[in-house]
C-alpha cells in the first residue's frame, strides 16, 4: 500500500458508534486505511460491530465520533443515493416485484443511462455472475445462490468505486459458499473494484482477502494480510479466532515461557520483562506428535502426554492431548491419512514444537 | 381429526354460512317474485322488478351519485391513507396512543355522532348540497380502514429494501415510487376497494349531508321503504350485493396476483 500519490479509497479515523442504549459502544475508535482496488474482509464474532462499521461506511449511519473518508471526501458529505457505492445486503434486499433483469437494470435506470447501454450492461453483468439467460425470471424463481449472484450483479453493474458486502454468503451451504468465495475473488480482480466484505467465517476471510481486519467488542484487534494475520496474530484473541490454537499460562523466562515450573521454548511478540504473567499460543498444525519415546527431531521443547480424544476430520486427525507436566491440554492436527501411526485414545505420546511456533503474549486479554 | 370432530366442524361451518347468507338469499328470492308484494318464498319467478329498476330514472341517478361519492371518497383516501399508513408503521411517532385510539374510532364513536359533527362543519362552510362533501365525509369516517390495510402491508416491508434502492442511486421520491409503493400495493388495493364499497353503502352520514336533490342510493331506498315496500327495493339490494361481490372478486384477482408475485 504505497498510496502516497493517490488518496486511499476508504479511510476511517477514530470512528465511534454509540447507539445510546446504555450498552457498550458498538464500534470504538476504529481506524484503518484501504488502498484502491484492494479486497478487505472485516472478520469478528457475532455482535462485534462489523455490520455497524460497514453501514457507517455505506453512509446509512453517522458515526458519533470520528470520520470516514471515501476517495478523500467525508462519507456523509454526499447523500446515500449519490455515492458510488454498491452494496450487497445480508438478506440481499432484491426487489421482489421486479424480474432479475429489472433488478440489475435498476441502478442504471436511476442513473439515467440510455436504454441501449442498459440492456447491454445488464446482459454483460448477468453473464459475469453466470446467470446469462435468467433475466426474465422472477426473484422467487431462483435458488438462494442464484439470488445471491443477482444481488452481486446489481451492486456491480454501475461500476461503483466501492463494493460493500455484508455477510452475503452466510446463508449458503458450504460447497456453494466456497465456490462463491472464489467467484468473488475472480470478479473483484477482474473489475479491480475496492471491496469491503463482512463475515464471521475465518476461512472465507483467509481465502478471498488482500487484507483482514479482526474485530472484537467494537474494537479493531488487528489489520493485516491473511498470511501475516495467521502467522503473527497481534494478541491471544486473534490467535484464538483464526485457526485452532492452544494456550499455555505461565511467566516470561529467558527461553520463552515457564509453565508449571518447566521452561518452554517460545517467541515473544512484544518486549516482556522476565517473570511477568504471560500466555503462550500455538497452532494445532504446529505441534508435532509421536508415540511415546519416539524422537521428535528439530523440536526445541518436547513433553510427554496422553491422548484424551481423537476427532477424524478426513484428511487429518484432531488429537486432544493432556500434558500433565504443564497442567494443560493442547489440540494437535496430525496428518496420517493411511492410519499408520496407531494413535488411539489413552495412548502415551510425545509432543513437541520449535521455539518460533509458540507465540508469547502478555496475559491481559483472551 | 376424528370423525365426530369433523362432523362438528363442518356442521359449524355450514351453520355459519347459512345464517350469514340467509338475508341475502331472502332478498334475492324476493326480488325475483312475479307478484306485487315483497314475499319469501317468491310468488312465481320473473325479472320484472329488475326491468323496472333499470328504467327508473330516480334510481339510476341515485346510483350514479353513489358511484360519484364512492369515487371521491376513494380518490381522497388513497393518498391520505397510504401516507398515513406508511408513516404509522415506519416512524416511532409521538402520540402513538392517541393515533391508536383514533384508529379504533369507527368501532367506538356512533356514526350519528361523526355525521352530525361533519354536518355542522360543512354547514358552516356553506358547501352542503353538493356531492363532494359527502365523498369527503365518507373518506374521513372510514379512513382508519385503509390506514390499517396499508400499515399491515408496510410492516412486512424489509427496511433494507429502501436502503438498497438508495444505494442503487434512487432518491427519496424514486425510492417511494419504485420500491415502497409497489411493496405496499396489496394493502393500498385492499384498502381502496374497502373504502369504495363502504362509501357506496354509506347511509347514515349521507342521510345527514344530502338534500332532496342529491339523494344517494341508500338514502333513496330508505325514503321508499318509509312509504311502501315493493319488490323493486329487493332488486336494488341485489344490485348492491352484486357490486360487493364484484369488488371482492376484483380484490382476489388484484391482491391475490400481487401476493403471488411477491411470494418467495
Ligand atoms: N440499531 C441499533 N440500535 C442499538 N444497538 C445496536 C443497533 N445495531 C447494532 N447494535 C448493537 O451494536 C453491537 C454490534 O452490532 P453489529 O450488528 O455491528 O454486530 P455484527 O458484528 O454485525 O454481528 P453479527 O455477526 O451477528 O451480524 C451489538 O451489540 C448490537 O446489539
Ligand atoms: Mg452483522
Amino acid at each position: 500500500m504505497s498510496g502516497v500519490q493517490q488518496p486511499a479509497a476508504v479511510v476511517a479515523e477514530g470512528v465511534d458508534m454509540d447507539f445510546g442504549t446504555g450498552a457498550a459502544m458498538a464500534v470504538k475508535d476504529a481506524g484503518f486505511a484501504l488502498g484502491r482496488g484492494r479486497f478487505l474482509t472485516i472478520l469478528g464474532p457475532s455482535g462485534s460491530g462489523k455490520t455497524t462499521l460497514l453501514r457507517m461506511i455505506a453512509g446509512f449511519q453517522t458515526p458519533t465520533r470520528g470520520q470516514i473518508l471515501i476517495g478523500g471526501k467525508p462519507a456523509d458529505a454526499v447523500a446515500p443515493h449519490r455515492r458510488s457505492v454498491g452494496m450487497v445486503f445480508q438478506k440481499l434486499a432484491l426487489f421482489p416485484h421486479m424480474t432479475v433483469a429489472q433488478n440489475v437494470a435498476f441502478p442504471l435506470k436511476m442513473r439515467r443511462f440510455n436504454p441501449a447501454e442498459i440492456a447491454g450492461r445488464v446482459e454483460r453483468y448477468l453473464e459475469l455472475v453466470r446467470l446469462g439467460g435468467f433475466g426474465a425470471r422472477r426473484i422467487h424463481e431462483l435458488s438462494g445462490g442464484q439470488q445471491q449472484r443477482v444481488a452481486i450483479a446489481r451492486a456491480l453493474v454501475f461500476e461503483p468505486e466501492l463494493l460493500l458486502l455484508d455477510e452475503p454468503l452466510a446463508a449458503l451451504d458450504r460447497k456453494l459458499r466456497e465456490e462463491m468465495q472464489l467467484e468473488f475473488r475472480r470478479i473483484q480482480k477482474e473489475l479491480g473494484v475496492t471491496t469491503i466484505n463482512v463475515t464471521h467465517d475465518q476461512r472465507e476471510a483467509l481465502v478471498v482477502s488482500d487484507e483482514i481486519i479482526v474485530m472484537d467488542q467494537g474494537q479493531i484487534q488487528q489489520h493485516a494480510a491473511p498470511a501475516e494475520m495467521y502467522r503473527r496474530p497481534a494478541n491471544p484473541f486473534v490467535a484464538h479466532f483464526i485457526g485452532v490454537s492452544s494456550f499455555l499460562k505461565g511467566r516470561r523466562s529467558a527461553a520463552g515461557i515457564e509453565v508449571n515450573g518447566i521452561d518452554c521454548a517460545g517467541q515473544a511478540v512484544a518486549d516482556l520483562a522476565p517473570g511477568v504473567a504471560c500466555l503462550g499460543a500455538i497452532r494445532a498444525e504446529q505441534i508435532r506428535i509421536a508415540p511415546a519415546g519416539a524422537p521428535l527431531p528439530g523440536c526445541d521443547t518436547v513433553v510427554q502426554g496422553q491422548v484424551t480424544d481423537i476427532v477424524f476430520e478426513g484428511e487429518r486427525l484432531l488429537c486432544f492431548v493432556t500434558l500433565p507436566a504443564l497442567a494443560a491440554e493442547v489440540q494437535i492436527y496430525h496428518h496420517d491419512p493411511a492410519g499408520l501411526d496407531q494413535l488411539a485414545k489413552g495412548a502415551s505420546v510425545s509432543v513437541g514444537w520449535t521455539a518460533g511456533d509458540l507465540l508469547i503474549f502478555a496475559a491481559d486479554k483472551g | 381429526m376424528s370423525r365426530s370432530q369433523k362432523i362438528t366442524i363442518w356442521g359449524l361451518v355450514w351453520f355459519s354460512i347459512i345464517t350469514l347468507s340467509l338475508p341475502t338469499l331472502v332478498v334475492l328470492g324476493a326480488s325475483l317474485t312475479a307478484g306485487n308484494m315483497v314475499a319469501f318464498p317468491p310468488q312465481g319467478l320473473s325479472l320484472q322488478w329488475y326491468e323496472k329498476i333499470a328504467l327508473a330514472r330516480d334510481l339510476q341517478q341515485a346510483f350514479l351519485r353513489s358511484l360519484i361519492v364512492a369515487a371521491i371518497c376513494t380518490a381522497v383516501a388513497i393518498p391520505v391513507g397510504t401516507l398515513a399508513g406508511l408513516a404509522l408503521s415506519r416512524f416511532r411517532l409521538r402520540f402513538t396512543t392517541a393515533i391508536q385510539v383514533y384508529l379504533l374510532l369507527p368501532f367506538t364513536i356512533p356514526l350519528i355522532g361523526s355525521g352530525i359533527g361533519l354536518m355542522l362543519v360543512f354547514g358552516q362552510w356553506h358547501v352542503l348540497g353538493s356531492l363532494w362533501p359527502v365523498g369527503i365525509a365518507c373518506a374521513v369516517i372510514n379512513l382508519p380502514f385503509i390506514i390499517w390495510s396499508v400499515s399491515s402491508s408496510a410492516v412486512l416491508l424489509d427496511p433494507d429494501l429502501e436502503l438498497a434502492a438508495q444505494s442503487c442511486g434512487a432518491g427519496r421520491v424514486q425510492t417511494f415510487f419504485h420500491v415502497t409503493l409497489p411493496a405496499v400495493m396489496p394493502g393500498v388495493i385492499t384498502g381502496s376497494l374497502l373504502m369504495f364499497i363502504l362509501a357506496m353503502n354509506e347511509f347514515l352520514v349521507s342521510l345527514l349531508l344530502v338534500d332532496a336533490r342529491i339523494v344517494t342510493l341508500p338514502v333513496l331506498i330508505y325514503n321508499s321503504i318509509r312509504s311502501i315496500i315493493t319488490p323493486d327495493l329487493a332488486a336494488v339490494s341485489v344490485v348492491f350485493i352484486v357490486i360487493a361481490l364484484a369488488v371482492i372478486w376484483l380484490l382476489d384477482r388484484l391482491v391475490g396476483l400481487e401476493i403471488f408475485l411477491k411470494s418467495k
